[in-house]
């Protein structure tokens, strides 16, 4: 039984990572134009069948198509800015709609492009076994969690060090005062979105890797790093991640020990738990919701 | 006012007449107008959540699912009469809104993704208690509509009828709220809900009392729904696209107007059903989105108010 547990939570935590990728380009776009994208987790699932058409198509290791992702991702990201930033009345509202539709109309593309069945690699370099002591993992698996790793690592310092990532926080802080700074608070938004897309097409490509995709996923991404997102309260990189690994832990955990029907459930009322006994979530600092 | 009313009175003694005369024969397309005055019953109720009490809701299918099952359960394990059950059920809906209650407390988006987070629960909760539901497998042979008087409410025409009287006294209970002092006072929650609070405006209860009002009829929509296609699984009865069309719908047709989201469903659905479905069949939702962004980018308040400002230039054009 302690193998069965420790498993999952080696399980829980690499999934965890990925999660935290998705999580934190949804949080990128919200901290700095305060609109939630409900399209995000669509452009992870985009990402994710580029890498099935290069694999399928080209006969190439899914990781080849890291390039055409980003591209195909970052354009797309761009574009749901441009859309939501032509919005000028009751922007918070009509935006959250507008990104809903941007993600239906993604996901039945993709549903026409591609069909429903449900895809997933046939690399048997990515299926191979990694044996970590007396845990197990496809080598896909241990690859995604450690490449979520360093590029959550690459944000957190691209958002405290870099000239734009100071950007970014000080539009998301301070609008007008970081106008008033000399920053271009447009030109930031975009590159906010742009980032996110770029995330969104690294965690697509390592959730093609290391899991099954099919259409619907995309919806499904995005509620998860919604719930993340609230989990880790606004406004911290670290907290992004430990709310991204908590949710993988906990949803490995529900399967193993409970049913892997209640995996949504768990997820679900933890959300609802924090959303309203915990309005600033488990990391944020002090911001009300109300 | 008195203008309005009368035309919307004349208009709807139409329609009870003229839509069975006209299709009555055609089962298919009577059974597709059925289904949506359906979507319309729930866009109202969504726009009424969303246009007095301020607040968008991405998880309607809840209520919807609930009302169903409600009904399905009360006339099958406890031999309810059908046409008692289905208010009933709009109950329970709402006995199933007050879990939601604290999500009153939050902001807009966080609203919206909170009654998502409802929805899903409700479904694998349906799911997950076989011994009630049934399970995945679903309930089936729910019993259909009775026959009062001698007149069959089970047969389309029958539905059609009770569907319609009912989203007429949804769209009247709808205005006499808007007009009523509570009506103003939600009006005014939406420029400054700070501001309609100190003047001495309990502004929970009030929205606590719209949500309340919109699950209930989501519920009963969704019990009518159960009898007349006498199936129900989690899946159906929990689908997103109880939560999609009416959003659709509304928006459509003008969810700041009354009668914008019904006019809007009628619309969207048949179309949807007539035209998309023939040219795209599996992924023909693509086009409800695609319609979706357009309205939000384009006319945000809808094409009811777009026609109406129309017709008032060419008036007043005619006029000069």
């Amino acid at each position: 039984m302690s193998e069965l547990v420790l498993q999952a939570l080696y399980s829980g935590l690499l999934v965890g990572g990925v999660y935290a990728l998705i999580a934190l380009g949804l949080a990128l776009t919200f901290g700095t134009m305060r609109v939630i994208n409900l399209a995000h987790g669509e452009l992870v699932l985009l990402a994710a069948y580029m890498a099935y058409m290069v694999e399928s198509r080209l006969q190439l290791n899914p990781v080849f198509a890291v390039p055409l992702a980003v591209l195909v991702a970052c354009t797309c990201s761009a574009l749901v800015y441009l859309l939501v930033d032509r919005i000028r009345k009751n922007r918070e509202l009509n935006s959250l709609m507008l990104t809903f539709a941007i993600g239906i109309v993604i996901t039945n593309a993709v549903l026409l492009i591609f069909s429903g069945d449900v895809r997933s690699t046939g690399s048997p370099f990515m299926q191979d076994a990694v044996q970590l002591g007396p845990l197990f993992s496809m080598k896909s698996e241990l690859g995604a969690f450690i490449i979520s790793l360093v590029l959550v690592f690459a944000l957190w310092q691209w958002l405290s060090r870099s000239w734009y990532g100071r950007a970014v926080r000080a539009v998301s802080s301070n609008r007008d005062a970081a106008k008033l700074m000399g920053i271009n608070p447009a030109r930031t938004e975009l590159i906010s979105f742009i980032v996110a897309g770029a995330l969104a097409a690294c965690a697509g490509v390592a959730l093609y890797s290391s899991s099954v995709v099919h259409p619907a996923l995309g919806h499904a991404l995005t509620v998860k790093a919604f719930i993340i997102t609230v989990l880790a309260g606004v406004g911290s990189v670290p907290g992004v991640l430990a709310a991204a690994l908590l949710l993988g832990v906990t949803e490995a955990m529900t399967v193993t020990l409970w049913s892997s029907a209640l995996q949504e459930l768990v997820g679900m009322t933890l959300f609802l738990v924090v959303l309203l006994v915990l309005p600033n979530g488990l990391f944020g600092t002090a911001r009300r919701r109300g | 006012m008195n203008a309005m009313r009368r035309t919307a009175f004349a208009l709807l003694a139409v329609l009870y007449v003229a839509v069975p005369a006209a299709l009555g024969s055609n089962n298919y397309l009577m059974g597709l107008v059925v289904s949506s005055l359906i979507v319309a019953g729930v866009a109202v109720a969504w726009a009424l959540l969303g246009n007095l009490g301020g607040m968008v809701s991405f998880g309607h299918a809840a209520f919807f699912g609930v009302g169903g099952y409600a009904s399905a359960l009360l006339t099958m394990k406890l031999g309810i009469p059908v046409l008692l059950a289905i208010p009933l059920a709009g109950l329970v809906a709402v006995l199933f809104s007050v879990a939601m209650l604290p999500a009153l407390r939050l902001s807009g988006p966080y609203f919206a993704l909170a009654i998502l987070a409802y929805a899903q629960i409700f479904r694998i909760l349906a799911t997950e208690m076989e011994f009630l539901t049934h399970g995945s497998g679903g309930i089936s042979q729910i019993p259909v509509l009775p026959t009062i008087a001698g007149f069959d409410l089970s047969s389309r025409t029958g539905q059609f009828l009770l569907l319609l009287t009912l989203l007429a006294a949804f769209l009247a209970a709808y205005d006499a709220i808007r007009r009523s002092h509570y009506g103003i006072a939600l009006r005014a929650m939406h420029d400054s809900e700070d501001a309609t609070r100190v003047v001495g405006v309990n502004s929970v209860l009030l929205k606590s009392w719209m949500l309340f009002v919109s699950a209930f009829m989501t519920g009963v929509i969704g019990a009518v729904n159960a009898h007349v296609i006498n199936f129900l699984e989690p899946d159906y009865a929990f689908s997103g696209i109880w939560s999609v069309l009416p959003i659709v719908a509304a928006i459509f047709g003008g969810y700041r107007t009354v009668t914008g989201p019904a006019i809007g469903a009628v619309v969207i659905y048949l179309v949807d059903q007539l035209v998309f479905k023939a040219l795209v069949s599996t992924g023909h939702q693509i086009i409800l989105g695609s319609v979706l962004a357009l309205m939000i980018l384009f006319a945000p308040d809808g094409l009811l108010p777009l026609l109406r400002n129309a017709l008032r230039r060419m008036r007043g054009a005619s006029h000069a």
